[in-house]
């Protein structure tokens, strides 16, 4: 499903260049469960945002299914981003003035979907991350782990092929952080693929296979079995 | 869609409820302003637009061509309207209104009633001016020459809501027979209209309607459609040249030329015309407050631009969550715009009823009857609609494109944003700030300037002393030929100082003719004002001598062998210095139909010390003063300040006693002062409102940037306060950046200031000296106001407790 091959990614400041991504070449096959585990400022947040359309790549090509995006316009990516990818953040990132419903119902209304078709879609997928009781409440008056719960609702809503989180437990604590996790397992069984970056390798090991960043470079690549508990 | 931007944009009003009320009162306070100077500004554009075939009505003016200075005046000889009629086959018809300046008795029965404003016209008035008649018809109004019609407004003053149609009427006992009644709809008409008589009852001589010279009408003509006016007037003045002028004696030569005025720019540009009664507003003055309107409109927007920039870094998570969902830019743009425009909505919303609720003082004050009806007015609701979306558009254009260009990597990734954007942001925020102070500096350096000038007409020395002067014309046969005795008693009343009979009071209408210094065998006439009084002139308004001595009744020759000149008329006339003018002799040719040849042949007794009988929009003339008793007609009565009401009781019972027949009609002479500077008060009193509002929503717009920039350094305000900086330093550290910008902002607006207020001032003949002290006034309240915006919230960052600043990070 995404294949990415001599990738590079160069941040330009006033003084400095950093080389955040160097030569990067990997693979998501459809289904797969995937972690991208490696020191802080290794590049993990940006190979993830390069994948998620939301950043451009200075070189190699990027293959998202059978088309190369790695330079496609601004239009055609936000088209894709809609249409295929859901994202959840550490820092959640829910619009504070919305409900959750509404934060939930927001990229259904960038898909142009009808109100009385995004009503039914938001409820379902409220009731299946328990947070229903909460539909009309917002952002703020709820916990870490219930907020981390609307914003995976918001990014499976649409039912995208891929699902981008970038460290999706980093704000929560383990009881919280363990039933996120179990949610991404749920979507990834029900044939969501998942690309997700994290620090702790407690949650890498929901994780069907990891790749390990060191300095921009993919340093480890390796299947593991699925964790069991 | 259009709903959850609605929705976003109605939780962001009221979860930011101090930036969305500086954002919306600044906005509504300013669109309020350029309302009701809409209004204004279109009911003086709308003068006369009413008047059928209005566009081929011309006024025929005159322009002095020997003065250096030109005088324009609006009154012209009787033979224009004449000769353009019969030579002119362009010209439809003509009609003349007799310059006078009357109020007339009327009476109906018992009842009698002071009405002035009245017209003695051509019986083609209506011919040109087709007003609406309430009852009768134009046609024949003024056929007869004891024709009037009455204003609606007259008509029930004496007839109820009658039809008086051939109902009796005595005009200064005269009697006349009502043949019309206009509606009322007369507001914006350019002429003031109580009643209107055929010329025919002014019983000119024959002769004196073939003159050139005689400039006493207010002349129209309406042109046939099609007829250029500029090619009449070209002719009419090739004609005056060539056929005229050869025919008319040496002294009687035309001095001026002849302008066509369109009916549609009396009222505005003719603010310098002399003798000039129609109603008269500025268009300076106009353009002024346009311009002001403007002025102010911008500040508000440019409040609105700042703001929703500096708040963006607010917004841009939103922004970054959005177009990771898959928002585009485009969607981003409409959201944001369709927040500016909801947002200006409100403000209009709340203008338009600030507007309704000022709008009353605003119609007191110029004595307009300007409506605010919205839905009587569909093209008023237009402009609210088109001023919603042109101000929501423009102010939200940049601060949409801004929000919308941010990249959601960038903005979702750290808490304080560092883009680029932002110093471009900066840049532009910066120079809205310098350009809004540049216009209140601006505003504030004129209204001081014209307060400067306004103060100065009120107070200059005049030469003369204008207080507790009662002032009223002579009424009757009886009080005329007895004014000596009138005066007498006049004397006698107890608080009366003195009195004395004239005409020619300062502020009040003056005459000027010719007088002849014969000098080595020539005879020169030098055109001055003639002032004719009595001997107690000098002495009831406290005038000066410089030389020689006042008039004496003692002297039996000072009647008919003295002048009095004022020190202009000494330069004017070649006399040299006030002492050598003693004893020159003058000639004056006496007004006198009966004996046009008898001249009145004297010497300078005495010099009095230039004074100020006009306004000082002119300069000082050569006056000469004489005893001239056929020419009495106003009464001066000097008082002592206590006991004001009963010397006036006291006046009026000796009126009683000499003219039963006519109540008595009087002011007090500096009310006629007053009332000559009425157009720079009121323009004194806006400009002073309108740029307080100017500055008020100015600084609405600081103080709302302070409170973003407190807040945007927070954190650095907590960490210096760690590190030991205390308050003064750091208010100081937040106030400097603003204060920089306001001296930018005066520097920019010193010389413009300076340009525009030197041109304003020209127009006086009498003006101060453009004060210095305005600029530097203007640039320190303008910095000081800046200063306590931004330091409320300067001294609340740097009092919070550093600590919870830093942990909130
Ligand atoms: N917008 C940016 N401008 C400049 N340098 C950046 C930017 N974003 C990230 N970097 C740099 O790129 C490197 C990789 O960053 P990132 O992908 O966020 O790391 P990680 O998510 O693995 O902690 C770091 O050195 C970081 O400082
Ligand atoms: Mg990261």
């Amino acid at each position: 499903m995404i294949k990415i091959e001599n990738l590079e990614k160069i941040y330009r400041t006033d003084e400095v260049q950093t080389k955040a991504l160097n030569n990067v070449s990997l693979a998501v096959n459809e289904g797969e469960f995937v972690a991208i585990m490696g020191p802080s400022g290794c590049g993990k947040s940006t190979l993830l945002n390069i994948i998620g359309l939301l950043d451009e790549p200075d070189g190699g090509s990027f293959r998202f299914g059978s088309t190369e995006v790695a330079h496609v316009s601004e239009r055609q990516r936000s088209k894709l981003r809609k249409e295929h990818i859901g994202f959840v953040f550490q820092s959640f990132n829910l619009i504070d003035e919305l409900t959750v419903a509404e934060n939930v119902e927001l990229p259904l209304i960038y898909l142009g979907m009808g109100a009385a078709e995004r009503k039914q879609r938001v409820e379902q997928v409220l009731e299946k991350m328990k947070i229903m009781h909460r539909r009309n409440h917002f952002p703020q008056q709820l916990s870490g782990g219930q907020q981390q719960r609307v914003a995976v609702a918001r990014a499976v809503v649409n039912s995208p092929k891929l699902i981008l989180a970038d460290e999706p437990t980093g704000n929560l604590d383990s009881r919280n952080g363990n039933e996120v996790m179990e949610l991404l397992t749920e979507l990834n069984e029900a044939g969501t693929t998942i690309v997700m970056v994290t620090h702790s390798e407690h949650d890498a090991r929901y994780a069907h296979r990891v790749i390990r960043l060191l300095d921009g470079e993919v340093v480890l690549e390796n299947v593991q079995q699925p964790f069991t508990v | 869609m259009f709903k959850n931007y609605l929705l976003v944009a109605y939780r962001n009003l009221v979860r930011h409820k101090s930036f969305s009320l500086i954002n919306i009162s600044g906005l509504a306070l300013g669109i309020t302003a350029c309302l009701l100077i809409g209004l204004f500004v279109h009911d003086e554009l709308q003068f006369d637009k009413n008047v059928p075939d209005g566009e081929r009505i011309y006024r025929v003016y005159t322009q002095q061509t020997k003065t250096d200075a030109p005088e324009t005046f609006a009154p012209v000889a009787p033979m224009f309207a004449t000769t353009l009629k019969q030579e002119f086959p362009e010209v439809e018809q003509t009609m003349r209104i007799l310059m006078q300046n009357s109020v007339n008795l009327l009476e109906v029965g018992d009842k009698k009633i002071y009405v002035g404003d009245d017209l003695m016209v051509d019986s083609t008035f209506f011919d040109v001016f087709q007003l609406p008649f309430k009852y009768g018809s134009a046609a024949k109004a003024l056929n007869a020459p004891t024709s009037i019609v009455l204003t609606e407004e007259v008509a029930r003053n004496f007839f109820g809501d009658e039809n008086p149609i051939g109902k009796e009427i005595k005009v200064d006992k005269s009697t006349f027979n009502v043949t019309g009644v206009l509606e009322n709809s007369l507001d914006k008409f350019h002429l003031k209209v109580n009643f209107i008589v055929p010329l025919a009852a002014a019983e000119l001589p024959a002769e004196r309607m073939k003159k050139w010279g005689w400039q006493q009408f207010f002349t129209y003509v309406k042109l046939r459609p099609g007829a250029d006016a500029k090619q009449t007037q070209a002719k009419l003045r090739a004609y005056l040249n060539d056929k005229v002028q050869p025919t008319l004696p040496p002294d009687e030569k035309l001095t001026s030329v002849p302008v066509l005025q369109p009916l549609h720019q009396i009222h505005l540009y003719s603010s310098n015309f002399k003798y000039d009664s129609s109603v008269k507003g500025n268009i300076t003055y106009v353009k002024a407050l346009s311009l002001i309107a403007v002025f102010i409109l911008l500040i508000a927007g440019f409040n609105f631009v700042n703001l929703a920039t500096a708040k963006s870094m607010q917004r841009a998570k939103e922004v970054g969550v959005r177009k990771t969902i898959g928002a585009s830019q485009q969607q981003l743009m409409l959201q944001f715009l369709s927040e500016t425009v909801l947002l200006t909505l409100a403000s209009v919303v709340l203008a338009a009823v600030f507007t309704s609720l000022l709008l009353p003082a605003l119609n007191a004050f110029t004595g307009k009857t300007m409506e605010f009806d919205l839905l009587a007015n569909p093209a008023l609701l237009g402009v609210l609609v088109l001023l919603t979306v042109v101000v929501g558009l423009v102010a939200g254009f940049y601060p949409a494109l801004v929000l919308s260009s941010f990249k959601p990597v960038k903005v979702l990734k750290s808490a304080v944003v560092t883009d680029g954007i932002f110093g471009r942001v900066q840049w532009l925020r910066h120079g809205l700030i310098v350009v809004q102070f540049a216009l209140s500096v601006f505003l504030i350096i004129c209204a001081l300037v014209v307060f400067g000038q306004v103060s100065y007409l009120h107070n200059k020395e005049l030469g003369f002393n204008r207080e507790q002067i009662m002032f009223f014309p002579m009424r009757g046969q009886n009080m005329n030929q007895q004014h000596e005795a009138f005066k007498n008693e006049l004397k006698q009343v107890p608080g009366v100082v003195s009195a004395s009979i004239g005409y020619g009071f300062p502020g009040d209408q003056v005459a000027g003719d010719g007088i002849i210094v014969p000098a080595n065998g020539e005879r020169k006439d030098h055109p001055v004002t003639q002032l004719m009084v009595d001997y107690d002139y000098i002495k009831t308004l406290g005038l000066q001598l410089v030389a020689g001595r006042d008039f004496s009744k003692e002297l039996t020759t000072d009647k008919d062998h003295a002048f009095i000149i004022n020190e202009t008329a000494v330069k004017e006339l070649g006399f040299g210095t006030p002492q050598q003018a003693l004893g020159k002799t003058v000639e004056w040719e006496v007004w006198n139909d009966r004996n046009p040849d008898s001249l009145k042949v004297g010497k300078v007794i005495g010099v009095v010390k230039d004074f100020h009988y006009k306004s000082l929009y002119d300069k000082l003339e050569p006056a000469v003063l004489q005893i001239f008793p056929d020419a009495y007609w106003k009464v001066a009565v000097k008082m002592r300040a206590d006991n004001l009401g009963s010397s006036v009781d006291g006046v009026k019972q000796v009126w009683a006693k000499f003219s039963p027949e006519s109540p008595i009609e009087y002011k007090f002479l500096d009310d006629n002062f007053e009332e000559m500077y009425r157009a720079e008060d009121k323009l004194n009193t806006l400009l002073w409102v309108f740029t307080g509002i100017a500055i008020f929503v100015g600084c609405l717009g600081l103080f709302g940037l302070a409170t973003y920039a407190a807040e945007r350094r927070k954190k650095e305000i907590g960490i210096r306060k760690v590190l030991g900086a205390d308050v003064s330093t750091i208010v100081g550290l937040l106030s400097k950046e603003f204060l920089k910008l306001v001296l930018v902002a005066a520097i920019i607006a010193f010389p413009v200031a300076w340009y525009v207020m030197h041109e304003w001032l020209q127009d006086f003949a009498y003006r101060i000296d453009m004060p210095l002290w305005a600029f530097v006034v203007a640039a320190v309240a303008a910095g000081t106001v800046a200063f306590l915006t931004v330091s409320y919230q300067a001294v609340r960052a740097a009092t919070a407790n550093p600590i919870k600043n830093l942990r909130a990070e």
